[in-house]
């Protein structure tokens, strides 16, 4: 059954915008520090030897600190992706996109854990898991959270 | 698990897409539903546990007004921020304590009043991924896809065919949201694209409703019924991080789904589950729950399909009731599970009626691309 609403109050809204005062934490401190500085900064396990890019404090499978950071390369292989139609709108539902825009998952060369970002430059219908890419910074974005602006093929 | 915990009374409200009623009636009505089923009144009920969201029901501790509804004035009563099936398992524990007898689980929500995809957001990385806008429980859900798609052969086709399978099921099933009783691959292929290769009919509908469950200890269940329905084993596991873990396979479902074979003592989950209601929030999920589970071999979820196993009058019916793809409320989707698999065990599911069901599989998911799951095993007498 579709309802028509209640007629006296038809939107209830929170007084306030919750804002979150959270840091980034040290280490993805340390990481949009590298991209500022064109590396990618990740960190490695003193236990298994796993690489995390981005750096995590943590590695699960060994229930321990990660201490060793490693510089990786810009190249890495997609994998996985998927071409966007739509996108979650202010609104809180998925809106429909003027262009699609293409989003691979991206495992940097030496490490084990991915990025996600968009990929330029590569027809969606050549687009496969496998894919060798490069990621392209823009060091003069406004946001520390746009120099990874997307990767292209190479 | 040799008969500790039974299930003895059940109830789902109708699922809708925006639905006429409270958050407080829908639960009034699945509760008390519940308690019918079970024919017993809420003074026979020790403990009460919930499962809401904060964050859904725009309210901080979100139970606190589910203490009217929900039958627990007065009672012990907690809750579970996850998916009710998670709740089933802490009520499950809270009897096996010996300290309470009878527990009434209840899971509900309304997407109607949230803003739908804004949970799924809430729930990534907050110093990167979630400020970059890029994903979300349904981009996520098609990068896990496309990695699967990619490591086994399935075609876009064959995933379509999960959907066909489940909304054609859910025709039959008087409380789903999407019954499809004529649906086509060639409908779902042309359904709105979302994310490639998900599709809106290969994917979850957002649901408003709630689910309950009845459960009592063998003393207890042996008084409230003749036909408990007894959880014979359990199992859960917790992944890693979407971006941590290989997207390719559920990890964490295949090892819920070893522990809770274990309990139970089934050694070939193929020939000895009947029935299986598996938490799809995505059609490809299906797929990869039937290699997690063990029903077929890894890269033949596919193979399975096809041989139409898994349809309604197959030898492994998987979902009679249409899964989460015909009606899938947050909080109460695995739950409902749950108790459509206890339906089926006592045999009162009426047109999704599965034959001869002894044994039944449910599982319930969290999290994004299935980062936690669970798996109840469920029997009769």
């Amino acid at each position: 059954m579709e309802s028509d609403g209640l007629q006296n109050v038809d939107m209830v809204r929170i007084p306030a915008v919750p804002v979150f005062n959270w840091s980034v934490g040290n280490f993805m401190e340390r990481f949009f520090d590298g991209l500022k500085g064109g590396k990618f900064m990740g960190v490695k396990c003193p236990d298994c030897g796993r690489v995390y890019l981005p750096p995590r404090m943590i590695c699960e499978r060994c229930f321990a600190k990660n201490d060793e950071w490693v510089e990786l390369p810009p190249e890495g292989t997609v994998e996985s992706f998927t071409l966007a139609q739509v996108k979650v709108g202010e609104d809180g539902e998925l809106a429909d996109l003027e262009a699609p825009v293409l989003i691979g998952m991206v495992k940097h060369e030496g490490a084990d854990t991915c990025l996600v970002a968009r990929i330029e430059g590569l027809d969606p219908e050549e687009a496969s898991v496998g894919i060798r890419v490069t990621a392209v910074l823009d060091k003069s974005a406004e946001s520390i959270l746009d120099i990874l602006s997307h990767y292209v093929p190479r | 698990m040799e008969k500790q915990v039974a299930i003895v009374g059940y109830a789902q409200t109708g699922y809708e897409s925006d639905v006429d009623a409270s958050r407080e009636i829908l639960v009034l009505e699945a509760a008390v539903g519940a308690l019918r089923s079970a024919g017993i009144s809420r003074e026979v009920i020790d403990t009460v546990v919930t499962a809401n969201n904060d964050y859904m029901d725009g309210r901080t501790i979100s139970n606190m007004r589910l203490v009217e509804p929900s039958g627990a004035w007065l009672k012990d009563e907690s809750k579970v921020e996850m998916d009710g099936a998670y709740a089933v398992l802490y009520a499950m524990m809270r009897i096996l304590s010996g300290d309470h007898d009878v527990a009434m689980v209840i899971g509900v929500s309304q997407a109607s009043v949230f803003p739908t995809y804004v949970p799924g957001v809430m729930t990534l990385d907050p110093t990167f991924d979630r400020e970059r806008g890029l994903l979300n429980e349904v981009s996520a859900a098609a990068l896990q896809a496309r990695a699967y798609m990619d490591a086994c052969g399935v075609t876009e086709e064959q995933i379509a065919g999960i959907s066909v399978k489940n909304l054609r099921n859910a025709a039959l099933n008087p409380l789903a949201l999407r019954r499809m009783p004529v649906l086509t691959v060639d409908d779902v292929m042309s359904s709105r694209m979302l994310y490639s290769p998900i599709r809106e009919l290969n994917a979850f509908p957002p649901s408003d409703g709630a689910c309950s469950v009845i459960l009592a200890s063998s003393k207890k269940a042996a008084e409230i019924t003749d036909c408990p329905v007894w959880i014979r084993g359990v199992g859960f596991s917790h992944d890693s991080y979407l971006t941590e873990r290989p997207l390719d396979k559920l990890g964490s479902l295949k090892q819920a789904a070893e522990r809770a074979y274990a309990a139970a003592g089934i050694s070939d989950a193929k020939d000895k589950i009947d029935v299986a209601e598996v938490h799809e929030n995505f059609a490809h999920e299906e797929l990869m729950a039937y290699e997690a589970l063990g029903f077929c071999g890894e890269g033949k979820g596919s193979a399975l399909l096809e041989s139409g196993a898994t349809k309604i009058n197959g030898e492994l019916p998987v979902n009679p009731s249409g899964g989460a793809l015909a009606a899938n409320v947050a909080c109460a989707a695995g739950l409902a599970r749950i108790a459509e698999a206890a339906l089926q065990v006592r045999g009162e599911a009426g047109s999704h009626q599965v034959k001869g069901v002894k044994t039944a599989l449910a599982h319930g998911q969290t999290g994004l691309c299935a980062q936690e799951n669970i798996v109840f095993i469920l029997g009769g007498e």
